[in-house]
């Protein structure tokens, strides 16, 4: 059981990059506005039918809520953008490992600051060394698509860009 | 590599990403966490469809792709679904873990094969072993 359920993380984690990789391709077909349009319309359509069949009664709602707790929206929204444009651009390897390490840096400093109402977890040397170890990753992933880049121009003088791109 | 520039910039975006789920987080305690997530898609598709009508939107275009680029919308739901299934059997240190395991692990078969219309780049020397370094880095974390 417990390693169907670690199965099926690892495999919504696929999911997750499948979704970028689909929506970076559909954007650079339709636009990027169009392509991250379409992934929250969708989502809030569907989100909503699981809500409001399944969900059960809260004190609050939505409306009752403090306003400043909806704003991650506007976040969502520009990663959306950001993601669709880039990942068609940079490859799908880069883009993820760039969000990953946006993610985690940011979720330690909210961790040692304690912003958002989250409790303080101060950086101990662990952390930085991780946060070093994902730079490095970066760098790495980088300086591969440089190489690759340099092959693909030597071999058809041809830059290995997305076959789509070239037209706009 | 020409676009450099948009690394950074795509590592911003990510540290958004974690502002909202910190902001998600609380909110969904409140009023439920299906209710929070339709409140963050659906101010995102108002947001967006503004931006639609302001713009020059290429609908009909869009209507015209074959229909599995359109899915990109509804796998979204399907991972937040796999996630509340699995959370409570593996913990959530883990399943974080996981979850950025298989987010790195398929995009470097993704980019190999180049499925999904994206350009090939091969796993090579330095892909492995940014994958490594992201492993012990997550190992480090949690």
């Amino acid at each position: 059981m417990l390693i169907f359920m670690i199965v099926l993380v690892v495999a919504s984690g696929a999911i997750l990059c499948a979704q970028s990789a689909i929506n970076g391709r559909l954007g650079s077909h339709v636009g990027v506005l169009e392509s991250a349009w379409l992934t929250f319309t969708l989502g809030a359509m569907l989100s909503l039918l699981y809500a409001f069949l399944f969900e059960p009664q809260h004190a609050l709602t939505l409306f009752t809520a403090p306003r400043w707790q909806v704003t991650g929206a506007f976040f969502g929204v520009v990663y959306m953008l950001v993601i669709v444009f880039a990942m068609p651009r940079v490859g799908t390897a880069a883009a993820t490992v760039s969000v990953i390490s946006g993610q985690l840096l940011m979720s330690l400093l909210i961790d040692n600051f304690g912003w958002l109402n989250n409790p303080v977890i101060r950086l101990s040397g662990a952390r930085y060394a991780a946060m070093i170890l994902l730079a490095i990753a970066l760098f790495l992933i980088y300086r591969s698509n440089a190489r690759q880049g340099a092959q693909a121009m030597a071999l058809n003088g041809e830059s290995n860009e997305h076959p789509h791109l070239k037209q706009s | 590599m020409k676009h450099v520039w948009l690394i950074p910039l795509v590592v911003a975006a990510g540290m958004g990403l974690s502002v909202e789920a910190g902001l998600l987080g609380p909110l969904g305690e409140e009023v439920g966490h299906a209710w929070a997530v339709v409140g963050i898609f659906a101010l995102g598709s108002l947001l967006l469809t503004f931006g639609l009508i302001f713009g020059r939107p290429r609908l009909a275009l869009m209507f015209s792709q074959p229909r599995w680029l359109l899915t990109g919308g509804v796998l979204g739901p399907v991972y937040v679904a796999a996630l509340t299934i699995a959370t409570p059997f593996v913990g959530v240190g883990l399943t974080m873990v996981g979850i950025l395991f298989g987010q790195v692990a398929a995009s470097l078969v993704i980019d190999h094969f180049g499925w999904l219309g994206s350009a090939r780049r091969e796993v090579d020397g330095y892909r492995v072993a940014a994958l490594v370094a992201i492993l012990v880095a997550l190992w480090l974390i949690h």
